[in-house]
This record gives C-alpha cells, structure tokens and sequence, in this order.
C-alpha cells in the first residue's frame, strides 16, 4: 500500500530529514511511526501526501510511484489518502458537518450523498448529534474526532494520521487509538506518527522507529497483545 | 462507457460551481460592511465613464444637423445688381446647396424697421445703406459632415467676386462636434483607467481576501483539493463584485438623471427645443453588469494566482 525505496529527504541547506529509508507497509495492516522529535515522522508522511518530494528514491501509494506523477496530481494522491493532524487543521468558520463534507464536495457528490455519508462517519466517531457544532465549542477530542471523520468520509484505502493524541490525555488518547484500530479491522491501512511509546507498546502493533532520519528498527506486530483497552 | 464517465465527471463539475457559487456569496454576506465599501468605491469607479458616455449620447441626440443652423449669411457688394445677384443663385443652385434667399436692400431695411423700432432714425439716412443679402441653405447630404460642407461652400463663396463677407452661424456647432469628437476619446481613455481601477480595486480585495483565508487554503489543499476548486470561490467573489459595483454605478447613474431632468427641461424649453434625456438602455445596462462581472473575475483570478503562487514557494501546496 505505502512502499519507500531507499528514500532520502536532504533540505537545501544540506540538512537530512531523511535517510536512506525503506520499508513496506501492506494492505490492512496498521503500523506505527516513532522516534523523537525531528527524527523524520512528519517527513516521511508529507512524502506520502506529496507535500514533499523526495531528493533520492522513490515513495509508492496505491501500486503508483510518486515520483513518475507531476506535482499536478498532487490532489489526486491526496483525496486517496486520509490525513489526520496533530491540530486537527479544521475550518473555524464552518459547522462541523461542513467541515466533515469537505472531501465530498472537492469530490463534487451529490448532497443527498454527502448528507448520508457525513452523518455516517460523524456517527463513527460519536459525534453525530454535534452536526450544526462550530468546531470551537468542541473540546479538543471531539474535534480531534471530527478530524477523523473528515478522512474517513471519502473512504479512503489509506489513513495517516500525525501526532493525533499530542494534546489529549491517556483516556482520551486511549479511546482515539482503540478507533483507530477499529477502522483498520474494516480494512483500512493506517499509519500513525506518535511518541506516545507506552500506549504504542500496548497496542501490540508495528513500530518503525526512526532516529535522525534513518530508520533504526522494524519491530513487528505481536500478536499476544491485541486485547487493548477492551 | 466512456460517455458515462464523462457525464458524471460533468456534473461533479457543475456541483462544484454550485458549491462556490453559494459559498462565495455566504462570504460577501458574512462581513457585509467591507463588501458595501467595495461596491461602493466600485461603483464611483464605474458611474464615472459610464456618465460621461451617457452625456456625449444625449449631446449628439440634439439634432445637430437642424436646417438652420448650417445657414450661411452672405453680404454682398454693394453695388452687386439684381440681375447679378440672379446670376450667383444660378450658380448656387448648381452645387450642394438646398436652398438660397434672396433678400433685397428694400426689404432688408423694411424687415429692420419693423424689427428694431429705429424706424424713424432710418428716415434720416439719404440713401439705403443695406446690400444684397443672400441666405445660403446647404443641401444635408447622408453621410457627409455638415461641417466639412459648409465650410467648403463659405470658402467658395468668400473667394467669390460678388461676395464682400460671409458669416456661418454654425461655428459653434462645428466647435460642439469638435468638442463631442473630443469627448468620445475621453470616454475611451477615462473607460479604460477606470476599467483598471476596478481590476486593481477588486485584485487588492480578493488578496486580502486569500490572506485572510490562508489557513482555509492550506486546509483545502491537505484534503485534497485542486487548484481549481480553491480558486473557484475567489473567482466568483470578484464576480459579485464587479456586478454589485455595476448595480451601484446604476442607481447613482439614475438618481442623477432624476436630479438632472427638470433643470435642463426648463433650459432646453428656453432654447425652444424639446428634448428628453435619455438613460441607459437596455442592452446598455446589460453589457455594464457583463463588463463589470468579467472585470471582477479577472481581477479576483489575478490575485488569487499571485496568492496561491506565494503560499506555494514554501513547497506546501500543489503548484498552481
């Protein structure tokens, strides 16, 4: 699904984001990203979204290698992927179904559609009845939550998310990744940027752990720990 | 199948229009205060050559080519003789000349001394002191400029040997076209300065406009939104302006007018010439909203470009 071949990230004062980096994540599976800051998390997923192109090597989403598209068709890259942000990036000025929609109406549906599929993913995250909510009046889990509805309503085959729980507490925190993994039984791949090692280590996932922009280790899923939170 | 993709791609197309058709006009009403300031200063920008141009149209609707007033007044020689002044006529009558008085130095002094009242001064003088008078009417040929002609017929006449003086009551009226011809160009060139005016007053809103909205744009372009849909509400912004500001250059256009009518009505009455002063019409009115829309939306695309442009040098959107 998200392929990187010997990809290396060098910014223009000669600055390495990244290394020499490499790895694989397949269909379904749910993968978690670590390392300290400025270890090269959020590099590595702006790669992915086409913020960034990469000095050497090539990125692959979807079987498609990012470097054979022009920067063109940088939004079509980005409407396959949900990206979920540390600040939720949501419009302050527009309702939380309006916000939630905002893939669909890029994506031009009807609004019959977009009304269904909004309050569908708005009841995924439990937020159905905040439809007509500003986002401000949300606390900041619910509008990390409408976040997440917004990249999910598209359906997308991919889900990124950055630091989602870097401002929440553990409960709350807790309660965003259990979601999460929910989405990723669905079949969902997902990719999540986080330095919240205790609560990585309990999920019992797959942890690339990046260190100065190389990737210092691969640790697979275990699966005796799947029971999280239950 | 083909078609079919086609088809939805349309109307995803449409949708999209729809969407930023509604959006851009929820944004003008959401801070209607700055939106009534622009269409104001629009409208000021617009009601200026628009007014101009209106009153270079009803100038010309005065009936400039009137008979009398191409009349040539040709004073003779004194001792030119009826049989003379006969001859000259003939010769007249061969040119472009629709009509030619003669008027005796008998009928010159009685028509002066009903006129004047001086009647009994006149009985002073010894003998009469009035020439031959000839009034020349030039033949209005379509399409030729009655200036030129008279002015050809006065030289010609000037040069005459009969002729002591010729006087043309039209300079003013030649003075009135050179000053309509002259009024014309104004218009071209006051159209043009003030068309950039609006370009560059909606461009500089629509910026302030996008700067104020960069997080929105940064937010759209993360979820995948192409250039074209980012810009698209921005267009239309610049859009409602340039009609809006259209709409306003009208209504003080019209309540002018209201203001104008009965004043020049009285002076055009003095000048016993009924005359009504026109407004826009229609096709006029149109073609304003039209200019007015397609300024707004070059402008507003001009800066949005310039914008997005900036926002991009840091790498984080898509080029545009």
């Amino acid at each position: 699904m998200i392929r990187f071949d010997h990809v290396s990230k060098r910014y223009a004062e000669g600055i390495y984001a990244l290394k020499d980096v490499s790895f694989e994540l397949v269909a379904g599976e749910m993968v978690f990203l670590t390392g300290h800051s400025g270890a090269g998390k959020s590099t590595l997923l702006r790669l992915v979204l086409m913020l960034e192109q990469a000095t050497r090597g090539q990125v692959w989403v979807n079987q498609t290698n990012l470097s054979t598209l022009s920067m063109r068709s940088s939004p079509l890259v980005r409407q396959s992927i949900g990206m979920i942000f540390q600040d939720h990036k949501l419009l302050r000025n527009k309702s939380v179904f309006d916000n939630v929609a905002l893939p669909l109406l890029i994506a031009g549906l009807r609004y019959a559609e977009i009304r269904k599929r909004v309050r569908a993913a708005l009841d995924k995250v439990g937020l159905r009845q905040r439809e007509k909510s500003w986002p401000l009046t949300l606390s900041g889990g619910e509008q990390q939550r409408v976040g997440i509805a917004r990249a999910i309503v598209s359906m997308p085959p991919i889900l990124l998310a950055d630091e989602p729980t870097g401002n929440l507490d553990p409960d709350l925190s807790a309660e965003l990744f259990n979601l999460f993994r929910q989405l990723n039984q669905q079949g969902v791949t997902v990719l999540i940027a986080s330095h919240d090692l205790s609560l990585i280590r309990r999920m019992g996932k797959r942890v690339l752990i990046l260190s100065q922009g190389s990737l210092i280790d691969d640790i697979p899923a275990d699966p005796t720990s799947e029971g999280f939170y239950t | 199948m083909k078609s079919q993709t086609l088809n939805r791609r349309l109307r995803s197309w449409g949708r999209r229009q729809l969407y930023s058709f509604f959006s851009s006009i929820g944004t003008l009403l959401s801070h209607r205060f700055g939106t009534l300031m622009t269409v104001v200063v629009l409208g000021i920008a617009m009601v200026l050559p628009i007014g101009l141009l209106l009153t270079l149209e009803n100038l010309r609707n005065i009936d400039l080519q009137q008979d009398q007033w191409g009349t040539l007044t040709v004073f003779l020689h004194m001792d030119v003789t009826e049989q003379q002044v006969e001859g000259l006529e003939e010769q007249l009558s061969q040119m472009a000349v629709a009509e030619t008085n003669a008027i005796s130095p008998q009928q010159g002094l009685q028509e002066f001394r009903e006129a004047s009242g001086f009647g009994n001064a006149l009985d002073v003088l010894d003998s009469n002191p009035l020439p031959w008078i000839l009034e020349v009417q030039p033949e209005w040929i379509e399409d030729q400029d009655m200036d030129q002609q008279v002015a050809a017929l006065s030289t010609w006449l000037e040069s005459h040997d009969l002729v002591e003086s010729v006087v043309v009551d039209s300079k003013w009226l030649q003075r009135l076209a050179g000053l309509i011809r002259l009024g014309d160009a104004f218009v071209s060139v006051l159209g043009f300065m003030f068309s950039l005016a609006v370009l560059v007053v909606i461009a500089n809103t629509i910026r302030l406009d996008v700067g104020n909205r960069a997080d929105e744009i940064e937010i759209l372009s993360l979820v995948g939104a192409g250039p074209g849909f980012i810009r698209l509400p921005f267009l239309y912004s610049g859009f409602w302006y340039g009609v809006l500001g259209a709409f306003f250059a009208l209504v003080l256009l019209e309540l002018s007018l209201a203001y104008l009518r009965a004043p020049l009505a009285s002076l055009m009455d003095a000048y016993g010439n009924s005359f009504n002063l026109a407004g826009m019409s229609v096709p006029q009115v149109f073609g304003m909203f039209l200019v007015g829309g397609v300024l707004g939306w070059l402008g507003a695309w001009i800066a949005v470009q310039r914008y997005l442009r900036q926002l991009n040098r840091g790498g984080l959107l898509h080029p545009v």
